[in-house]
C-alpha cells in the first residue's frame, strides 16, 4: 500500500475525492490471501483427514459388524448415524469408506500425471514419429469414456486398492501429457536449453534440470484439480460395485446400497452422500485458492 | 480440405488403435474368456475345448484381423451369454441412450449458455460470482449423486416424475419424454458448468475485442450486443467440447441408464461387464469410440458454420 | 456564428490500476462548430484515444470521471444523460471510426448486417429499405459492386474496404459528430490519402463536425480547420491549422513537426525523434508534463502546469513558448 499513499501525496487538493480513489484503488489491489473460502474448506478437509487415518483409534465397531439389535436404523445411541440395510454402523462405513476415496483421490493424479508428463516430455522434446505414435495414443485413450476404460481393467485386472489407484492414474495421463507436451515445446526452443545443449548437457539432463523446473507447476495446479475428480470417479465405480471388493465400504458403494431402500430409509444414501459432496466441493474451492494463488506468485515473480 | 482428409485419417487409425488394444485386454491378459465360460470347478480339457470352440488357441492377430473384418462386414460376432447377434444387440438400445444423451447436451446448454452470458457480461460482478458458485456446487455433485437426490425429491417426495423406467417413442412424446427427464438433468447439472465455464472465458476475451466496442459505438443494446455480436464468435471452445464431452457424456449414460432402469447400450455394456461377456464388450467400445470420432467430425464441420473465414475459404487472414 | 456541435469542458478522465490513479484525461476544453474538423494530434500514450472514447462515454469499468467534467452534444449534457438515452444518441448523432479496420468489423457477421443493424435500431426501418439504403451507403464510401459486398464477410475485404465500410456505419445514421480515431494508421500509405478524401468529403456533404485524432502532423496538414496537440492527457496548444503551422509556440509541437520527413530530407536521414520518453502519468511531474524532454526548459519549468492561454484563437500552455524569446 506504500506506493498508492505516495501517489495520493502529489495530487492531494480535492480531498473527498481522493479518498473515493484511493478506496478504488485498495479494492483493486485487494490482497489475494487465502480468505475463509480456502480456511473453512481446508479445516473440513484436515477433519476428514484426521478422521479416516486415525479410523482405527476411534472406537468405532468394525464396518462389516452387523448389529442385530438395530438393522436399517434411523441415528440412535451408540450409532450416531444409524445403521445400514443389514445393521452395520453407518459411521464407521463412512470412515472406513472415506479411507478408499482419500486414497485413491490422491494416489491416482500422481500415478496419472507423472506418467503424462514423461509422455509428454518425450513428445514435445523429441518431436518426430515419437510424438505423432504418442499423440495417436492419447486420441485412441480419448476416444473411449473414462468409465469404460475403468469397466474393462476392473474386468480384467480385478478389484484390488492398488489396481483401481492405478486404472484410474490412467485416465489422468491423455491432459497431463497435453499439458506438458505444449509447455516443453514451448521451454526447449529457448535460449537456456539451447545453452545447455551446445555445452554438451545429454538430453536426459537437459529435461530434468531445464525443463522440468518450468513445467512442473501448472501440473502441481492439475493435480489439484484432478483430487475431486478422482474421489468422484472412484465414487461411480464403486456405486457400480466395481471398485474395491464388498465388504471393504466406499462412498460410492453406501451410496449403491441406501439406493434400494431410498424410499424408507432416505439417510442410508444421503449421509455418504452429503459427506461426499462437501468433501468434493471442499478439495474443488481449495484447489481452486492455491491455484490462483501459484498464478499470482508466478505472475509476480515475471 | 486436406485438413479434412488428414482429420479423416487420423481418426481411422485412432479407432484401429482403440479396437485392437481392446481386443488384446478383453483376449490376452489374464480372467481368460474361456476360464470363465467353462465355470470355477471344470477341468483342463473342458477349458481346452471352449477354447478351440472359439478358435482362441489361434494367434492374437490373425483373431484381430477376422474381427476386424466381421466389424465391416456387419458381424460384430455373438455374445457368449445369450447368444444374441452383438450388432443387432447395440442397435436396437443405441437409440435410448442416443436420445438420453441429446436431452442431457440440450439441457446442459440451455443452462449454460444463459448463464455464461451472463457472467462473461460482468465479470466479478454479482450474478458472476452467483452462477460461479452454483458451477462449483455443480461439480462437486458427480451425476449419481445428483440422481439419487433427483429421485428423492422430485419422484419420492413429490411424485412428479417416475424413478425408473423407459417408454418407447410409440406410446406418445410426453410418455417417452416423462421418465427421461430426471436422467437427462441429471446428466446435464454436471455437464453444463464446463459448457458455462468455456463460454465465460471466450466471451469475456470477445468482449474485449473492437467490433465489439464499435457495436458499442453504434448504440446497439447490450442484449443485442451479447446475443447477435458476441455470442458466435464467442461458442468455438464450447462447441469443440460438446464433440469431446460426448465421451464424458457416454460414460455418464453407463451409470445414469443403470440407475434409471434405462435400456440404453450403456446398460447392455455393464450386463456384460457383470456376466463378462468379452465380445459384448469388445463391440460396446468400439461402438463408443465410433461414436466420439463421429461427433467430433460432426464438430469440425460445426467450426464451418460458426466462423464463415473457414466456409468461404477465404485467402485474407 | 456557426452552431456549435460539441463541447467539452474539464474532461478528466483517469483509470484505477494496480499501482495508483492514472489520469489519462487531464482537463480538456474545447468546442468544435458544425462544418469543421478538429485536428487532435499527439504521439501515442497522450489520451487523444481516451478522449474520444470519454466523448463517446465508451470508457471501461475501471475509469473514473468527476463530477465537474462536461460535454454537452447539440445542447445535451452527455455526463448527465443514463446509459439508455446515451445508446440513442450513439449513431445518430455522434459516430465513430476506430484505427483498426482489421478488428473493428465483426467476423461472423455481413457486413450488409452491419450497415442494416444500425438503420433499423435506430431509424426503424423495414428490413428490405435498410438493405438499400445499406448498399447506397457502400457506394457513397465508394465501395466497388456494393450490391455483391453487401452480402460478404469482413474478410473477404482488404483493409482499405474495411475502413469504408467502417465509415459507411457511421454515416448511416447522418451523425452530426464523427469521430475518427487513427482510421488510416492501420493501411496501407497508398490507401491512407483516399480515405482521409473520403472523411472530408463526407464531413463536406453531410455538414458534420469531425475529429480527426491522429499522430501524424502530416495528416492533419491539409484536412482540418484547427489542430489541438495533445500531451500527457492535456492539450498543450490549439491554434488554426495555419497559425500553428507557422508561428508554432510550444516546443513540443515544434518537435512533433520537425519529426514528419520532408520530400526535400537527403535520403535515409535520420527523423528527429523526440528525446526521453512521456511522463508517468500516474505520478506526473509537478511543473509542466514536457519539461524533462524540453531543450528551452529551466527551473521555472518545474514550477507549475501552465495553463492553455494565448492570443485569439491560438492558444499554448507554455511559458518558454517558441517565437518570443526576445519578448521574454
Amino acid at each position: 500500500m506504500a506506493d498508492v499513499s505516495s501517489s495520493n501525496r502529489g495530487t492531494a487538493q480535492a480531498k473527498p475525492e481522493i479518498d473515493r480513489n484511493a478506496l478504488a484503488i485498495a479494492l483493486h489491489r485487494k490482497s489475494r490471501s487465502f480468505g475463509p473460502f480456502f480456511w473453512i474448506p481446508m479445516c473440513w478437509l484436515i477433519l476428514v483427514a484426521i478422521a479416516c487415518i486415525f479410523a482405527p483409534f476411534w472406537g468405532l465397531p468394525p464396518a462389516d459388524e452387523i448389529d442385530w439389535a438395530y438393522i436399517q436404523s434411523p441415528p440412535v445411541e451408540g450409532h450416531p448415524l444409524g445403521t445400514d440395510n443389514l445393521g452395520r454402523d453407518m459411521l464407521s462405513r463412512i470412515i472406513w469408506g472415506g479411507r478408499v476415496s482419500l486414497t485413491v483421490g490422491f494416489a491416482a493424479p500422481f500415478i496419472g500425471v507423472g506418467l503424462g508428463m514423461i509422455l509428454g516430455m518425450i513428445a514435445g522434446y523429441y518431436r518426430g514419429w515419437a510424438d505423432e505414435v504418442i499423440g495417436i495414443l492419447i486420441d485412441a485413450w480419448l476416444a473411449i469414456p473414462g468409465l469404460v476404460v475403468l469397466l474393462l481393467f476392473s474386468v480384467v485386472f480385478g478389484g484390488s486398492l492398488f489396481m483401481v489407484c492405478v486404472s484410474l492414474g490412467l485416465l489422468f495421463i491423455p491432459t497431463a501429457a497435453r499439458i506438458t507436451r505444449a509447455a516443453t515445446l514451448n521451454y526447449s526452443g529457448r535460449e537456456f536449453v539451447l545453452a545447455a545443449k551446445a555445452m554438451g548437457a545429454s538430453d536426459f539432463r537437459i529435461l530434468r534440470k531445464e525443463i522440468f523446473p518450468n513445467i512442473i507447476w501448472p501440473l502441481i495446479a492439475f493435480i489439484l484439480i484432478d483430487i475431486p475428480i478422482a474421489i468422484v470417479i472412484e465414487g461411480a465405480l464403486s456405486f457400480l460395485g466395481l471398485s474395491v471388493k464388498a465388504p471393504t465400504p466406499s462412498w460410492g458403494g453406501i451410496i449403491a446400497e441406501g439406493r434400494e431402500v431410498l424410499e424408507t430409509m432416505p439417510h442410508i444414501a444421503m449421509y455418504p452422500t452429503i459427506i461426499m459432496f462437501l468433501t468434493v466441493l471442499c478439495f474443488n474451492l481449495v484447489g481452486d485458492a492455491i491455484r490462483r494463488r501459484l498464478a499470482d506468485v508466478r505472475e509476480g515473480a515475471i | 480440405m486436406r485438413y479434412l482428409l488428414y482429420r479423416l485419417r487420423r481418426l481411422a487409425i485412432v479407432l484401429g488403435v482403440v479396437t485392437f488394444i481392446t481386443f488384446l485386454l478383453v483376449n490376452v491378459l489374464p480372467g481368460d474368456v474361456a476360464y470363465q465360460m467353462a465355470g470355477m470347478d471344470s477341468s483342463e480339457e473342458e477349458v481346452q475345448a471352449i477354447r478351440d470352440e472359439l478358435g482362441l488357441g489361434r494367434p492374437v492377430l490373425v483373431r484381430y484381423a477376422e474381427w476386424v473384418g466381421g466389424v465391416f462386414t456387419g458381424d460384430w460376432g455373438k455374445s457368449f451369454i445369450s447368444d444374441e447377434n452383438v450388432w443387432d444387440a447395440i442397435t436396437d438400445r443405441f437409440p435410448v441412450s442416443f436420445e438420453l444423451m441429446i436431452l442431457a447436451q440440450f439441457l446442459a446448454l440451455a443452462m449454460a449458455i444463459p448463464a455464461g452470458i451472463a457472467s462473461a457480461f460482468r465479470p466479478n460482478g454479482r450474478a458472476d460470482r452467483i452462477i460461479g458458485g452454483l458451477a462449483f456446487a455443480s461439480v462437486s455433485m458427480p451425476s449419481f449423486m445428483t440422481a439419487i437426490l433427483l429421485i428423492f425429491v422430485f419422484a419420492l417426495g413429490l411424485g412428479w416424475l417416475p424413478a425408473t423406467g423407459y417408454e418407447p417413442l410409440s406410446s406418445g412424446l410426453w410418455a417417452n419424454l416423462r421418465p427421461m427427464i430426471l436422467p437427462a438433468l441429471s446428466l446435464a447439472l454436471v455437464e453444463w458448468t464446463i459448457l458455462m465455464r468455456t463460454l465465460r472465458v471466450e466471451m469475456i476475451a470477445v468482449l474485449q475485442e473492437n467490433y465489439i466496442a464499435l457495436a458499442r459505438a453504434k448504440g446497439m443494446s447490450n442484449l443485442r450486443i451479447l446475443l447477435v455480436h458476441a455470442l458466435r464468435p464467442s461458442s468455438f471452445s464450447m462447441i469443440t467440447l460438446l464433440g469431446l464431452q460426448v465421451a464424458r457424456l457416454l460414460g455418464g449414460t453407463i451409470i445414469i441408464e443403470q440407475i434409471f432402469g434405462i435400456p440404453g447400450v450403456g446398460r447392455l455394456l455393464i450386463h456384460a461387464v457383470y456376466t463378462r461377456d468379452f465380445i459384448v464388450i469388445q463391440g460396446c467400445v468400439t461402438f463408443f469410440a465410433l461414436a466420439f470420432v463421429t461427433a467430433n467430425f460432426l464438430v469440425d464441420i460445426a467450426y464451418a458454420w460458426l466462423d464463415p473465414r473457414i466456409r468461404t475459404g477465404g485467402a485474407h487472414g | 456564428m456557426a452552431e456549435i456541435v460539441l463541447d467539452v469542458r474539464n474532461q478528466k478522465t483517469s483509470f484505477v490500476t494496480g499501482r495508483g490513479m492514472l489520469a489519462a484525461v487531464d482537463g480538456v476544453s474545447f468546442t468544435l462548430e458544425r462544418g469543421k474538423t478538429l485536428g487532435v494530434v499527439g504521439e501515442s500514450g497522450s489520451g487523444k484515444s481516451v478522449l474520444s472514447r470519454s466523448i463517446m462515454r465508451l470508457l471501461p469499468g475501471n475509469a473514473l470521471v468527476p463530477a465537474d467534467s462536461r460535454v454537452v452534444l447539440n445542447g445535451k449534457d452527455l455526463t448527465r444523460l443514463d446509459e439508455g438515452a446515451l445508446r440513442r444518441l450513439r449513431g445518430p448523432e455522434m459516430a465513430i471510426v476506430f484505427q483498426d479496420p482489421m478488428t473493428s468489423l465483426n467476423p461472423v457477421l455481413t457486413i450488409g448486417k452491419q450497415i442494416m443493424e444500425v438503420l433499423t435500431f435506430h431509424l426503424g426501418m423495414p428490413k428490405r429499405a435498410a438493405r438499400v439504403r445499406a448498399v447506397e451507403l457502400l457506394k457513397a464510401v465508394g465501395l466497388p459492386q456494393p450490391d455483391v459486398r453487401v452480402d460478404q464477410y469482413p474478410h473477404q475485404l482488404s483493409g482499405g474496404m474495411r475502413q469504408r465500410v467502417a465509415i459507411a456505419i457511421a454515416i448511416a445514421c447522418d451523425p452530426d459528430l464523427l469521430i475518427a480515431d487513427e482510421p488510416t494508421t492501420a493501411l496501407d500509405v497508398t490507401v491512407q490519402a483516399e480515405i482521409l478524401d473520403l472523411l472530408q468529403r463526407m464531413v463536406r456533404e453531410r455538414n458534420m463536425a469531425m475529429i480527426l485524432i491522429t499522430h501524424d502532423m502530416g495528416v492533419v496538414a491539409g484536412r482540418c480547420d484547427e489542430v489541438a496537440v495533445m500531451y500527457a492527457g492535456r492539450i498543450v496548444e490549439q491554434a488554426p491549422v495555419r497559425d500553428l503551422f507557422r508561428n508554432t509556440r510550444m516546443p513540443y509541437t515544434a518537435a512533433l513537426l520537425s519529426s514528419i520527413p520532408r520530400v526535400t530530407d537527403p535520403p535515409h536521414r535520420r527523423l528527429d525523434a523526440i528525446e526521453g520518453r512521456p511522463p508517468d502519468l500516474i505520478n506526473p511531474p509537478p511543473g509542466c508534463p514536457f519539461a524533462p524532454r524540453c531543450k528551452l526548459a529551466d527551473a521555472a519549468c518545474d514550477a507549475g502546469v501552465p495553463p492553455l492561454e494565448g492570443p485569439g484563437r491560438h492558444r499554448y500552455a507554455c511559458i518558454r513558448p517558441l517565437g518570443q524569446e526576445a519578448a521574454a
